[in-house]
């Protein structure tokens, strides 16, 4: 693994400055079963192919962004600071 | 120069390799094979074939035929024994027939078989082994450049210089000592062009890596390069070379021919003998037969010739019977007579060298015309410029064996008939035939065995050479030294800014993460550790201790908005905590599993001081972030963890102390328990907390770094008459168990959530949301399965941690912390409990020395359970 993740504050960086924070998923509502909270706990899509991430810039700006990427090529089409993907 | 061949000296010249020296020493065997220890000599000498593997200085599997000499460095063969020249094991060579392609997995059919044979089997077959050696230091580095040539060969030196007349950073890796690649040999290929060595490091734009080579080509264009001796004292450097573009130079290579005996000693590659002849100045025979079609014959006898070698003849490749001789070259048996020789010279095909294109996602389709597998489909940021790409490369078809019994695979001794036998057996796939057989698996990773193996396998199959395809082409090849992928025998160590002060006064270090805290202090007087243990609980039950608390995480957040945030990350509340007061603050994820605990004071109206456990720092860190990613929320998070040093005052003459230090008002009614304050103690400027980890009245003071060591000598100083001591963590650890207060970590697991904990009283549930909510409001209503609760030891002992609870004869727990308790006098400790055992006064047993101890279960803290100490 070596590939580059292009981080809005400090440019293209090794992702090993990088922490992986899994894949974006939406948090279950308060009143949500206890099936449905284990599922966003627990379980992963595991997807083969083009993925919504989030990455924590540990060696850099110390900031949560969020990064498109290809699982299998380990592409990485863009990245963006949570909330603000155009 | 003299260096030492199995303890005999050889006299070396100046630029000689390893290999170059012992040939011209006369030395002719330079390894035993890996299967059937058949002799194996020179056969390449440019370090892509296994023949030459030694030990140097301790080194296993050196390339003794790249690898320059130095003075006095110790060499030795390896899988071998008693000698190269004799070695008892060749016998195996005889037993063959026992060994067919596929033996270990058609003998060794059970577990226990395997087993059985394996020591035996490590022993006979195999490569070098790892001897003790001098310790070698290696070391990473990081380079950035636009564009990297791979290979010093004179494509790649043009390609270097194109690129740096676009203006951008050129790196240049070539793995010779120095540049010119295959001219420096090949006096009849072409002449250098005029200047261009010169030219190239006149260049400010270019920087050449002489003796490196580079091992892999990775994602998004980084370059593995390992560079020998980068300088003295350091082995090797490992390279991480990141690039825009990448072009690749690595030339092409010679590979053998199959007929019997391919692998005699004195059977060596065309480039091979002239890289002998023309770089170290050995001529490599006397008697030379050329074998070859193409018209490298020509160039080869030619130069022979001007060497004053005897050519014998000149035959092609299907003519070829054998090679005759015992340990070294005697002679050859042809369709055209038998020729007495003491070297047989191979022109074989030449494969080019792309496999770093194919790692980069490159197709290797086959070319008709050049006979050779050829670089298509390249990626945008690689191209493949010479021989790489096929530029003088002109093979005709992949040569097929004369015998069976011809050596396709050099390095695990793989004969052509083994590749029949694994086809046969239906591993028809030139992936599945490489799994079976292990041809192009070894040490030179296919170099000189793929194009062979490629050809007989469509060959038996009844396929093209273009459908049978190459195996995939996988980083690391060459092959890499452990220890340079280590890199520098370096362990980062934090110490607290006191550090030295506790040194000094006798602390006896345990670690913490990269922490180095004290365990306790030996003094003049005691230095066993219970007893030091002992004084030093003590003291702070008694008198006044004090102990660096550096290590804790530290947080100081700022911003209208850091109360929403601390609601919504810690269990407590924390937007109605006044200024000057201190909470318990614990941390769930979104299961109600505790993460973390520490404390959050609260400064002034927007700032807020956050303490965390000194190993869950970085995660802690991160968390609070998450939860501010794109929240909108005004909150700053500063990590003050190195800025601020700390340590906590605690005991009953703590107050008295600290009141000699600071004007700060520390009576209970102006500064009570669970509250903080920014005072100067000492001069200095600190936070003030009044909190009581482990019972006793105390202030944990935190302070800037660079002034935390004059505060605790200050505090020290102040204590003197009340015989202040410095306490570690292991009486830290036994008074909070006394207390019953849990460590994060050692108490809890991955399962624990705080009601289970007997923490509900940290949890707010009113709050309208918080991480964990959902699950804790269930979890609350549940306490069915375990309870975390404290035990006495009703008899002698002290059980280790995470000894076993038994209840009926039945498991029925662990014990999480146990220690004997000066306040109880007997071993106290906590434990998870299943639910029915989690009552006062409850019995349990528990496993101490491999017997059963009954023990007393309680509820409470096992000393001052009102707590009424740590409000005095």
């Amino acid at each position: 693994m070596s590939f580059l993740v292009p981080c809005p504050n400090c440019g293209r960086r090794s992702v090993y400055e990088f922490v992986f924070g899994g894949e974006l998923k939406q948090v279950p509502a308060l009143d949500a079963s206890q099936a449905e909270w284990q599922d966003y706990r627990f379980n992963r899509t595991n997807a083969a192919g083009v993925q919504t991430e989030w990455w924590f810039h540990r060696s850099g700006c110390r900031q949560w962004l969020q990064a498109v990427r290809n699982t299998i090529t380990n592409e990485v089409l863009e990245a963006f600071l949570p909330g603000e993907k155009h | 120069m003299k260096f030492y061949f199995q303890n005999k000296p050889v006299e070396a010249q100046s630029g000689d390799t390893i290999a170059a020296a012992l040939y011209r020493d006369g030395q002719r065997i330079f390894s035993r094979s890996f299967k059937y220890h058949r002799p194996r000599g020179l056969l390449c000498v440019s370090g892509k074939c296994p023949n030459c593997l030694m030990n140097v200085d301790g080194i296993p599997n050196v390339r003794t035929c790249i690898t320059p000499v130095r003075d006095h460095m110790k060499v030795k063969a390896q899988n071998a024994y008693p000698s190269l020249e004799t070695d008892w094991l060749s016998i195996t060579q005889r037993f063959d027939w026992l060994m067919p392609v596929g033996w270990y997995y058609k003998t060794f059919t059970h577990p226990a078989m395997w087993h059985a044979a394996e020591p035996a089997i490590r022993r006979v077959a195999g490569l070098g082994e790892v001897l003790s050696s001098e310790p070698r230091e290696y070391e990473h580095f990081w380079m950035h450049a636009d564009t990297a040539v791979i290979g010093g060969g004179r494509a790649g030196m043009q390609a270097a210089v194109k690129a740096a007349a676009q203006g951008g950073q050129v790196v240049l890796v070539d793995d010779q000592t120095t540049l010119g690649g295959q001219l420096r040999y090949r006096k009849r290929a072409g002449e250098m062009p005029g200047g261009l060595v010169q030219q190239l490091q006149a260049l400010p734009n270019v920087r050449i890596l002489h003796d490196s080579y580079c091992f892999g080509l990775y994602e998004d264009n980084l370059l593995g390069v390992l560079q020998s001796n980068p300088h003295p004292g350091t082995a090797e450097r490992l390279i991480h070379l990141r690039t825009q573009h990448t072009t690749v130079a690595t030339g092409a290579y010679e590979t053998p021919l199959l007929f019997l005996n391919n692998d005699l000693p004195g059977v060596m590659l065309s480039t091979g003998v002239l890289r002998l002849l023309h770089l170290y100045g050995v001529p490599a025979g006397q008697r030379a037969v050329i074998v070859g079609v193409s018209g490298a014959t020509e160039e080869v006898s030619m130069a022979l010739r001007d060497a004053g070698i005897e050519v014998v003849t000149t035959v092609s490749a299907e003519q070829v019977v054998r090679a005759t001789g015992s340990g070294c070259v005697q002679g050859i048996q042809t369709q055209a007579g038998s020729f007495s020789c003491d070297l047989i010279v191979v022109c074989g095909p030449r494969v080019p060298d792309a496999g770093l294109a194919a790692q980069a996602g490159a197709k290797l389709t086959w070319s008709r015309e050049r006979a050779a597998f050829l670089p298509t489909a390249l990626p945008s940021h690689v191209s493949v410029v010479g021989d790489a790409a096929g530029e003088t490369v002109d093979n005709i078809a992949p040569p097929l064996p004369t015998s069976k019994r011809a050596f396709v695979c050099l390095c695990s001794d793989v004969s052509s008939q083994d590749l029949c036998d694994g086809i046969a057996e239906g591993f028809d796939h030139i992936e599945t035939l490489k799994r079976y057989t292990t041809a192009t698996m070894g040490p030179c990773q296919g170099r000189m065995c793929q194009l062979s193996a490629i050809g007989v396998c469509a060959h038996e199959t009844g396929r093209s050479t273009a459908e049978t395809g190459v195996t995939t082409s996988r980083p690391p090849n060459p092959g890499v030294t452990l220890g340079a992928l280590a890199g520098p025998s370096h362990h980062p160590i934090r110490r607290t800014p006191m550090h030295y002060a506790h040194e000094k006064m006798g602390a006896v270090w345990m670690d913490m993460g990269d922490w180095k805290r004290p365990r306790y202090y030996k003094t003049d007087t005691v230095s066993e550790e219970r007893e030091c243990v002992l004084t030093e609980y003590r003291a702070v039950r008694e008198g006044v201790g004090i102990i660096d608390v550096s290590t804790l995480g530290k947080l100081d957040l700022r911003g209208p908005d850091c109360g929403r945030l601390l609601d919504k990350v810690y269990t407590h509340r924390f937007s109605d905590l006044r200024p000057g007061r201190v909470r318990y603050a614990l941390m769930c994820d979104e299961g109600g599993i505790i993460l973390d605990d520490g404390t959050i004071s609260r400064l002034s109206d927007d700032r807020y001081f956050v303490t965390t456990t000194s190993g869950n720092l970085d995660f802690v860190y991160q968390w609070l972030n998450w939860y501010l990613a794109g929240a909108g929320w005004a909150v700053h998070i500063a990590n003050v963890t190195a800025g601020y040093g700390a340590m906590n005052v605690a005991g009953p003459g703590s107050r008295e102390v600290l009141n000699k230090l600071t004007d700060c008002d520390l009576t209970s009614s102006a500064f009570p328990y669970m509250a903080c304050r920014q005072a100067e103690v000492a001069g200095i400027p600190a936070i003030m907390l009044r909190i009581g980890f482990v019972g006793e009245t105390g202030w944990e003071i935190h302070c800037p770094a660079e002034s935390s060591e004059a505060l605790w000598q200050a505090v020290l100083e102040a204590g003197r008459e009340s015989n202040i001591r410095p306490f570690g963590v292991e009486a830290q650890r036994l008074l909070r168990l006394e207390k019953r207060h849990l460590i994060v970590g050692v108490d809890t697991d991955a399962l624990t959530n705080p009601y289970e904990a007997e923490m509900g009283w940290a949890v707010k549930l009113d709050k309208p949301d918080f991480v964990g909510k959902a699950l804790l409001s269930r979890a609350a209503n549940d306490l069915s399965r375990e309870r975390l609760i404290g035990f006495v030891l009703q008899e002698p002992g002290l059980p280790e941690d995470g000894a076993a609870v038994v209840v009926d004869g039945q498991l029925a727990g662990r014990v999480t912390s146990s220690r004997h308790s000066p306040a109880q006098r007997s071993a106290v400790g906590l434990a998870w409990v299943k639910a029915p055992q989690a009552q006062e006064g409850a019995t349990i047993d528990v496993r101490v020395d491999g017997k059963l101890v009954q023990a007393r279960v309680t509820m409470q803290p096992f000393y001052d359970p009102e707590g009424g100490r740590l409000r005095q």
